[in-house]
Parts: C-alpha cells; sequence; structure tokens
C-alpha cells in the first residue's frame, strides 16, 4: 500500500515550494481581508492546513498501485457520500453541501472531482491496453460525470457541478477522443443556444442579463460584481498597498474571503502581483505537465495532467468571476479562499501529483 | 470508423492534446491579463473614484436659519430646540416591537404600515424620526426608557415665532417639496421671498463609511454656517398696538408707514393667524385654518383691494388743479345732487352743503363738488396721476399674493370690458367709487406721495434696502391747498374727522381723509352719515369703513391707513382708529 520511506527525498521540491508560497500569499490575503487580523479566517486555515498535512504526507507515501486498484472503490464511496449529502446534508446559504462526519463539515463535491478523474484515468488506461477510442468507448466516462454533475448541480452548487463535467470532458479529451466529437458538440451547443434561452425562466434569463450588465441591478445580484471591479480596478498598476484596501476593510465587499478573495489580493497588489500570482499558478499547472510527456502509462498521465490542470482552472475561472468575464457561480481560489474541504481536496490533489511525478516508469505498472 | 492504433501512437495523440489544452489555458490567462490590464492599468481612474465615492460619506447638518427682528432688534423669528423620538435600527433587532410599546405606552397615534415600509429599507445606523416629543412625553420616556434600546430622543430645530401679529407678514415654513431640497424651506411672505437670505449653508460632515453606513472615522468637517438675519422696518409694539385696535368681530386692516423713507412701520389684518401651528404640524388646527371662510391667511392689508371712496378725492382735486378746471376759491353750489344726462348723482349729505370751494369740498367730503369737476375731467387724467402717486402699482417688497389693483381708464375699459368709458363713469371715479381698487397699503401710499410732493419713498419693509424715491412733483401751491385742507378735515369745525379733535384733544394733531367703500349702492344719501342706519343693512352689504390720516399734521412723520370692513362710514369707525395708533406710533417714536 505504501512505498518505501526514502522516497519522500525524491519530491519535486520546486513544486512543494511554489505551493507553499501560494498557500503563504493566501495566508497574507485572509489576514488583510479581516483587516490586519489573523482572527478569524488566517488562524483557522493555518490551523486547517496543518491538521491535513499528515493526510497530505499519507497520498504522497501511497502506492500507484493502490490507487490504481481502488479507483472504482474511491468513486462509489464519493457516490455515496453525495447521495448522503442530498438526504442528510446540511443546509447553509440556501444549499445542502457539507455532510457532518466526526465534527467536521465535509463538502463530498470537491473529493468528487479526484475520483473522477482518478476513476477515468483507470479506464482510459485499460482501454488504451486494448483498444481505440471511439464515441461508444466514452459514453461511460460521459454518463458518470453527467451522474456527478447532476447530483452536485440540484444541491444545487452549480460552479462545483461545472467543474466536475468540465473535468470529465477534459479527461476525455486528453485521452484522445476524435476531434470531431468534441466540435460537433460545440456546434450543437451554439446553434441551440438561441433556442434553449426561450425556455429559461424569466429570473433564470435576468441573472444572465445581469451577469451581461451587472448595472441593471447595482444593490441586488449585480452588487457583487459591481464591487469586485472596483476593488481591482482600484487597485491599479502597483496596488494599494498591504492592508491598504478600502473596499474590503470597509466590508463592501461581500464574500470577500471566499470566491471574491482575489478582489482583496488585487486592491492591495495591483496588476503587477495580479500577474504573477497568475504566473505562479500557471508554473505550478506547468511542472506536473512537463513531467507527463516523459510518461508512457496513460494512468499517469491523466492523473498528471488533468488534476494538475484542475487547480489552474479552478483558479481561472474564480478570477474570471470576480473580473466579471464570467458569472458569479461560486468555484473557490485554490489555496487562497478561505474552506477547508477545497484547501483539504487541492491539498490531496498536490499529494497525488508530487507521487505521481517522482514515478520511475520502468516497467508497466499497472495490468 | 474506429481502427486499430498502437499504444505508442495513443502517447503521442494524449501529448498532442496536452498541448491543446496548454496552448487554450494560456489564451485564457492572456484574456484575464488582458482584463485586468482594462481594469486596473486603462480604467483605473474610474475604479478609484468608485471606491473613493463609495466609501466617503457627506453628512450634511442643517444651519440655522438667520432670524428675523423688528426695527428695534425684538426678535420675530428665530430658531428653537425642537425634540423627536428617534428610531436607530442597529441597536435592537427588537426595534419595531419597541415602536409598538412606545406607541402604547406614549399616544403617539402611529402609522405602523407607513413606518415599518420606510424602515425596511432605512440605513441602520441613520436615526429614523417617529414622532415630535412634548415635555410630558419626553418626562414619561425617560421614565421607562429602560425598555428601548432603539429609541432615543434627539434634539433638532424648528422655526419659532414669538408673536403671531406677524404671521402675515413673516410668512410659515414648509416640508421640502424636491429631493434636491433637504431641509424645510419658507413658503410665504417673507419666509419665501427671503428663503436665500435666511437658509444658511449645510455643513459637512466628511466621513468614511463603510458598506452599511457605519461611519468609521471622521474625516473632516465643514461646519454649517448661520443664515443671514434680517431686520424689518416693522415696530414691534406699534404691530401689537394696532392688532389691539382692529375690532375682533371686524374684517379689517391697518397699515402704518413712515412719511420719510417709506418704512413700513406695522401691518395688520384681521382675522390673523399663527404661522407656529405649521411648524409645530398641528395638523388640526392646520385644517381649521385652510378651511376658514373668514379666510385668515389673506392679509388684507396688501392682498385686500376696495373701492377707496373719498379717501381718493385729492387725486380728483389735484387733476382738477393741474389741469386748471378749477379755481379753488371758486365755489360750487351743492344742492344734494347733480345730473348727468337724464341721471341724478347724489351727495351723501341730502339737504346739499350750499355754497361749496375746493377746500369745503374736501373737508366736509362734498360728492357734489367733485361731480362738477367731473364732467370737465378726462379719466385718463386720473389714471395717469393715481399711478404717478402710487396706485396701480405692486410694491416688490417680498410679499405673497401681493396685488397691483386697479385704477380705471378708457383703455384698461375696452380691454377688459370691451366697452367705452361713459361720462358717468368718470363722476364716481372721482369720488372713489366704481372701478377703482385699492389696498390700505397702495393707500397709505399715495397720502405718502401727496404729503412728499409728489417725489414719494417706495415702501419698504427690509430695513437694509436703500430708500428709494419715485412718482413726479406736484406743484407746490396744489400740494399745499389739499394738505391744507386735508388738516381742515379733521382740525376745523364741519370737517368730517373734526369730532376726533374735540373727544381726543391730548392726542397728536393729525390730518387725513375719511372714506366709505361701497360695497354695494343703496341709498346713495346715506353715505357717510353719521346717522347711517345700520341695522336695516344685512352686514355683508354694510359699507366699509376707511380713513388715511398722518401726524403730526403740521409735520407729517406717520401715515395711517385704516380700513374695516362692513362697518359704514369712515368717520365712525376708521378715523378713530387711525387717530389712536397715530397717537401711539407719535408718542412712543417709533
Amino acid at each position: 500500500m505504501f512505498r518505501e520511506f526514502k522516497s519522500i527525498f525524491n519530491l519535486n521540491w520546486i513544486y512543494v515550494f511554489i505551493l507553499l508560497i501560494i498557500f503563504w500569499i493566501g495566508e497574507i490575503n485572509l489576514y488583510s481581508a479581516a483587516g490586519g487580523s489573523l482572527d478569524p479566517w488566517a488562524s483557522n486555515q493555518l490551523i486547517r492546513f496543518l491538521f491535513f498535512l499528515p493526510m497530505f504526507f499519507l497520498v504522497i507515501m501511497l502506492e500507484p498501485k493502490f490507487i490504481f486498484n481502488f479507483a472504482e472503490i474511491f468513486l462509489i464511496l464519493v457516490l455515496i457520500g453525495l447521495i448522503t449529502t442530498l438526504i442528510f446534508g446540511y443546509t447553509g446559504m440556501g444549499a445542502t453541501r457539507w455532510i457532518r462526519i466526526a465534527g467536521f463539515n465535509l463538502q463530498v463535491s470537491e473529493f468528487s472531482k479526484i475520483a473522477l478523474v482518478v476513476f477515468m484515468a483507470k479506464y482510459f488506461h485499460k482501454l488504451n491496453a486494448e483498444k481505440t477510442i471511439g464515441l461508444f468507448k466514452s459514453i461511460l466516462p460521459l454518463i458518470v460525470s453527467v451522474i456527478f454533475f447532476i447530483l452536485v448541480a440540484i444541491q444545487p452548487d452549480l460552479g462545483t457541478a461545472v467543474i466536475i463535467l468540465a473535468l470529465g470532458l477534459v479527461v476525455i479529451f486528453y485521452a484522445g477522443i476524435k476531434l470531431i466529437y468534441p466540435l460537433i458538440s460545440i456546434g450543437i451547443i451554439l446553434s441551440i443556444s438561441p433556442i434553449l434561452w426561450t425556455f429559461l425562466k424569466p429570473y433564470q434569463q435576468n441573472r444572465i442579463q445581469i451577469f451581461l450588465n451587472p448595472d441593471l441591478d447595482p444593490l441586488g445580484r449585480g452588487y457583487h460584481i459591481i464591487q469586485s471591479k472596483i476593488a481591482i480596478g482600484s487597485g491599479g498598476l502597483k496596488g494599494n498597498g498591504f492592508l491598504e484596501g478600502s473596499q474590503s476593510s470597509l466590508d463592501f465587499l461581500p464574500e470577500k474571503e471566499t470566491d471574491f478573495v482575489f478582489a482583496i489580493f488585487s486592491e492591495q497588489f495591483g496588476f503587477t502581483g495580479s500577474i504573477l500570482l497568475i504566473s505562479l499558478f500557471f508554473i505550478m499547472f506547468l511542472i506536473p505537465v512537463l513531467k507527463t510527456f516523459k510518461l508512457t502509462q496513460v494512468f499517469n498521465k491523466i492523473i498528471l495532467f488533468v488534476l494538475s490542470f484542475k487547480i489552474f482552472f479552478e483558479f481561472l475561472i474564480n478570477i474570471s468571476m470576480t473580473i466579471g468575464i464570467l458569472p458569479v457561480v461560486g468555484v473557490a481560489l485554490p489555496f487562497m479562499s478561505y474552506g477547508g474541504s477545497s484547501l483539504l481536496s487541492n491539498l490531496i490533489i498536490c499529494a497525488l501529483l508530487l507521487n505521481f511525478m517522482s514515478i520511475n516508469e520502468k516497467k508497466r505498472m499497472f495490468s | 470508423m474506429e481502427k486499430n492504433k498502437t499504444s505508442e501512437d495513443s502517447i503521442k495523440i494524449l501529448n498532442r492534446r496536452s498541448f491543446i489544452i496548454i496552448i487554450v489555458g494560456a489564451i485564457l490567462s492572456f484574456i484575464v491579463s488582458l482584463r485586468l490590464f482594462s481594469l486596473q492599468v486603462i480604467n483605473f481612474n474610474f475604479y478609484k473614484k468608485k471606491s473613493v465615492e463609495n466609501k466617503l460619506s457627506i453628512k450634511l447638518t442643517p444651519p440655522l436659519r438667520g432670524d428675523i427682528y423688528d426695527s428695534k432688534k425684538n426678535l420675530l423669528a428665530g430658531s428653537s430646540s425642537l425634540y423627536e423620538f428617534v428610531v436607530f435600527k442597529n441597536l435592537s433587532k427588537d426595534h419595531f416591537q419597541e415602536i409598538k410599546k412606545l406607541d402604547s405606552l406614549i399616544k403617539l397615534n402611529l402609522n405602523f404600515v407607513e413606518i415599518s415600509k420606510r424602515l425596511k429599507n432605512y440605513n441602520e445606523y441613520s436615526g429614523f424620526s417617529l414622532s415630535r416629543a412634548s415635555w410630558e412625553q419626553i418626562v414619561k420616556f425617560e421614565k421607562n426608557k429602560f425598555l428601548f434600546n432603539s429609541i432615543k430622543i434627539i434634539e433638532s430645530k424648528k422655526r419659532y415665532y414669538p408673536y403671531q401679529n406677524f404671521s402675515q407678514i413673516i410668512g410659515y415654513m414648509g416640508q421640502p417639496t424636491q429631493s434636491s431640497e433637504l431641509y424645510s424651506k419658507g413658503v410665504f411672505h417673507l419666509e419665501k421671498s427671503y428663503e436665500k437670505h435666511l437658509k444658511g449653508k449645510p455643513g459637512k460632515i466628511f466621513s468614511e463609511v463603510n458598506a452599511k453606513g457605519k461611519t468609521i472615522r471622521e474625516i473632516s468637517i465643514e461646519k454649517s454656517i448661520k443664515g443671514n438675519d434680517l431686520d424689518l422696518t416693522l415696530d414691534l409694539s406699534l404691530q401689537n398696538y394696532a392688532q389691539s385696535q382692529l375690532p375682533t368681530n371686524k374684517k379689517g386692516s391697518i397699515v402704518v408707514i413712515s412719511v420719510s423713507d417709506g418704512s413700513i412701520l406695522s401691518m395688520n389684518s384681521n382675522p390673523t393667524f399663527d404661522a407656529q401651528i405649521f411648524e409645530d404640524r398641528e395638523n388640526n388646527k392646520i385644517r381649521d385654518l385652510l378651511n376658514d371662510d373668514q379666510k385668515p391667511l389673506f392679509n388684507r392689508a396688501f392682498s385686500g383691494f376696495y373701492p377707496p371712496g373719498s379717501v381718493f378725492k385729492p387725486i380728483s382735486a389735484l387733476v382738477g388743479l393741474q389741469r386748471n378746471l378749477i379755481d379753488p376759491q371758486k365755489e360750487v353750489f351743492c344742492k344734494g345732487h347733480s345730473s348727468l344726462g337724464d341721471r341724478n348723482y347724489y351727495c351723501w349729505k341730502k339737504k346739499g352743503h350750499g355754497k361749496v370751494n375746493l377746500k369745503k369740498a374736501i373737508k366736509e367730503s362734498c360728492d357734489v363738488y367733485f361731480y362738477e369737476l367731473a364732467k370737465k375731467i378726462n379719466i385718463d387724467d386720473i389714471a395717469s396721476l393715481s399711478s404717478n402717486l402710487g396706485l396701480n402699482k405692486e410694491y416688490d417688497i417680498g410679499l405673497s399674493n401681493i396685488g397691483k389693483g386697479l385704477v380705471p381708464s378708457k383703455k384698461w375699459k375696452k380691454a377688459f370690458l370691451e366697452e367705452s368709458w361713459y361720462q358717468g363713469e368718470t363722476l364716481i371715479t372721482c369720488i372713489g367709487q366704481g372701478y377703482n381698487q385699492t389696498s390700505p397699503l397702495q393707500l397709505a401710499t399715495l397720502y405718502s406721495a401727496i404729503l412728499n410732493g409728489g417725489k414719494y419713498p417706495i415702501p419698504k419693509l427690509d430695513k437694509n434696502t436703500p430708500t428709494r424715491f419715485t412718482g413726479k412733483s406736484l406743484n407746490n401751491e396744489h400740494q399745499k391747498i389739499i394738505i391744507n385742507s386735508l388738516n381742515a378735515v379733521v382740525q376745523e369745525p364741519r370737517g368730517t374727522a373734526h369730532k376726533l379733535s374735540i373727544s381726543n384733544p391730548e392726542f397728536v394733531k393729525i390730518g387725513g381723509k375719511t372714506g366709505t367703500s361701497q360695497v354695494i349702492r343703496i341709498k346713495e344719501s346715506e353715505r357717510e352719515d353719521d346717522q347711517y342706519k345700520s341695522k336695516e343693512i344685512e352686514e355683508r352689504f354694510k359699507d366699509h369703513s376707511v380713513f388715511v390720516g398722518y401726524a403730526p399734521y403740521d409735520k407729517p412723520k406717520y401715515i395711517a391707513s385704516v380700513i374695516i370692513e362692513n362697518s359704514g362710514s369712515g368717520s365712525a369707525v376708521a378715523a378713530p382708529i387711525a387717530h389712536k395708533i397715530l397717537d401711539f406710533a407719535f408718542k412712543n417714536n417709533v
């Protein structure tokens, strides 16, 4: 089940270093979001981080083989977790997203992303060993992705659901589905979207219109995005400086510690800081991806590529929301948004990435 | 379409797909960066401004309104403290329950539906005013203060009018009508016309606020600037005295002006009202006031227009003199009436005045003398002299509903009645009846013009306006004749107001002219007769009693113009009142 202890020294320390830097930036940001106070967010998040470290190392030490073998089990566990959430879940802010396990509120949907990618990696790995990938062979993973999407979407948590579906599609695309299918799908979606629009309920159309023009409802649904844009825009080239963001310190920005944490960062550190942060996340994305080119095992490649992509993808979605180029759907900023489940699942992903980056593919690992 | 491929081929495909996804990721990052560049660099100023506006709150503090004083610095309108029950939403979650509790403890008769509707979107840190608080209510509230966490008593300022005798000149304040207006404003008379002068400049408290509107810190304070005070020409004691002289059961008006500079020293109208009820929001009293058919809001001194009656005769006499139509010494025989065509025009004295010259005609107010003169007069000469002497004018002194009145002319009649002028109309116009419409203030000004020799000071209420003269000079001789005759009215036996100098010899000696303003043409011969049989005529058809006088008669300082509605002849009612008031003004040197 576990690898030899000495393999811990083969870790990609650059990646660990970047991870720590990003987490540290997140801590500083939560500290400033509270107006220069560790309480209530920064200290809590640090405690969680330390609390999750054993789990982090545990995952690093797992045998890849073990992960491969138990992929379906993980999937079923997560599926049970999602259904349990819907039935017994803890309701907060109008949605049932959490279940209580051993005194913690756990957001199962965060972990379903990992389980789904691992499951699909194994599925395509086995497929690749024997056959080619056409539409037909992609149907099972597609169905699983859609089931997960629906289970999360009805919580309701549209943001996470969309990410899950997108990850499923990315795996299928990455695994080598013929390009014609995604192109046809995009074509169909684009051509029927005007018809779909007429099927939307007026309030749903209203939401989309407000996304396109937040000023339609400046104190209601448009408020978040207007205030977020003011915070980011007023940061300017160099930013207002550490702890000098008035939008955040004066509470103009709602959900500043969770979904809009980037606005806090950008108000303080400006365009320069934002570009640096984007670069850091992009490098963090590329490090595992570069490793995939040296690997030949499909399972390894998919795990490394898609899970690394997942973190970068969520990062992009989140900041696109805060700068008003995507609707506000509720996607956390990895390692920077306040919240335990997101932190834990992303730490597990990083642990998996570190684990798989240290793989030495000399023999065929999985059968 | 499936075809076999080797494991190595599939690895190549995966690597190729990696590149596609990496490139898409890079493009997305680039788009995000471009957007950030647009927000933070290109549109930086726009968002910076928005951010500053967001956190800056400018709270206006109401300025103190300027005070209004009489000519001796007695306060006529000022500011006094006012207490209100104010609810602060942030102080208690149960604030609405507390409002209900307050209403049951102190009967405020609050409209809960309205309050809850307005409170819903009200900033929780800004107090919401529920109701004014009287002293008894404050005492009751203080005793039960522990029950209320969210309700406080807050002091603010309201307008204070110590004397209600000035309400018809000073006016009153009203609630703001436009959203750009923050405070109550003057809506009537001087409060309205001197709004800019009185209102002052609000102070500004610049403070940094958070998203809920809670003040984090005050950045700077600009103090409010009190409005300018206004000094009036009015005299508090004279105004109060004059009001006390107006018969309470009669409508009427008294205007006293200064001969030398046109200062209005007092200006009363009965019935009057109390402007304070608007400030105290005594809605029942306000409703009664607005529905009162005695029209207490109507100031008869400048909005009330009446035929002047015989006090108009000096104008006819002056036209006669100017046009050489009469010789002052030449006598006309008054046999009680005069005929024009087939119509008889009666003198008020049935049996006639006998031989009458100009002085006697004015002194004894002989109508026939003026009828005979009128037969030779061109009505347009009357109109133009009237206008030169202060009639037919709307004085711009800051009063609402000040009117112009009417001095008839041929042109006027053609334009408004579409008829030509008849000589008979000149006859009744020359004795001050007919179409003539003048206000008590205009009559006072007319006598000021006569006493000043034609060039008269324009009436004024604002003590700080410079005295301005207008009008055309009269011939000195003519003026002397007229003033002589007016003095004789009171000072010489048989003068229509000679009774005044007999009954009150200790009073200041005055000159003047009695008048009777006809409401309806009854028995012409009964006008100005002290024997007037008042009981026979219904009250509202009785003539108005008019007197314009000045004192002292040899060196005129004050002019009083008095009209008492439906009271009969001028000599009986208006003249004694005018005499008392002139005496008061003279003795108190107002």
